[in-house]
């Protein structure tokens, strides 16, 4: 008996001392929307105009077409810049220079190997 | 010993003529600096009509990235066999790729024009950043590109 009373002593006092503050936290915050007509309020007294903050003349150009290596699920997250290029090819890639001579489509004159060099 | 001499002569009669149908090209590009990861291009020849005739270089090796080199995607469907051999690393920013190919001849002064596609990551696609024709007058002359590439040049 003894022991059940200590028990619910001691659950009560954590609840006690962890859902107080949290409480009071709750009932000291100012919810978004009030936030916002707050910010309102104050630019309308200050007789300023609103300012834009962002204005992204670039409109659209979300929709062109870009590169993501995010998609990647190949590396990891920080995967440094040409990592890709560290795996000298992958199963579905073409083959490397100097693996194979290059395609016979005409334009390549005697299939010498390309020479590269990045500098 | 004649043997030798007949082979030396058939040799000589096969080879000649394919060094004289080609010509090593310098092809050179130095990316600008525009701060991101390395970038994908895909040097390539129209002919006459402006239809696709091939691939010269991809930088680049993941294949998935292929169809952000818009314009090369399109007219190849990022076939990779259309590459196999003539296919690098994707080209840092600041950086200059220069290939040495053995080109034929007949592109040079026949309408030809040389093509580069980019794309670099989280950044917009560039295709048709540069289009020269192929002629032995253009060549050593620099050619801006529009978004990626400061400069593109080719040497005979």
């Amino acid at each position: 008996m003894k022991k059940t009373i200590a028990i619910l002593l001691a659950s009560t006092g954590l609840i006690a001392a962890i859902g107080l503050p949290a409480w009071s936290a709750i009932r000291g915050a100012v919810p978004f929307e009030r936030l916002h007509d707050k910010a309102s309020a104050t630019s309308h007294d200050a007789g300023a105009p609103p300012v834009l903050v962002s204005n992204d003349d670039s409109v659209g150009r979300d929709h062109e077409r870009r590169l993501r290596r995010g998609d990647d699920n190949d590396h990891d997250e920080g995967d440094e810049e040409d990592d890709d290029d560290d795996d000298g090819g992958n199963a579905s890639g073409p083959a490397p220079a100097g693996s194979v001579a290059p395609p016979n489509n005409g334009l390549f004159g005697t299939g010498a190997m390309p020479k590269v060099q990045v500098n | 010993m004649r043997t030798i001499f007949a082979a030396l002569a058939l040799a000589t009669a096969l080879t000649l003529p394919g060094m004289a149908m080609a010509r090593p090209v310098t092809l050179a590009a130095t990316l600008k600096s525009y701060g991101g990861n390395g970038a994908y291009l895909a040097i390539y020849v129209t002919d006459p009509k402006g239809a696709y005739a091939g691939s010269l270089w991809v930088a680049g090796t993941k294949s998935k990235y292929y169809e952000h080199l818009s314009d090369w995607y399109r007219a190849t469907g990022g076939n990779t066999a259309e590459i196999n051999g003539i296919t690098g690393a994707s080209v840092g920013a600041g950086r200059r790729l220069e290939i040495t190919l053995d080109l034929a001849d007949a592109l040079f002064d026949a309408g030809y024009t040389v093509h580069i596609d980019a794309a670099a990551e989280d950044m917009r696609d560039s295709p048709n950043e540069i289009a020269v024709p192929l002629t032995a007058q253009g060549a050593g002359q620099s050619v801006p590109g529009r978004r990626y590439i400061a400069n593109f040049s080719y040497d005979l």
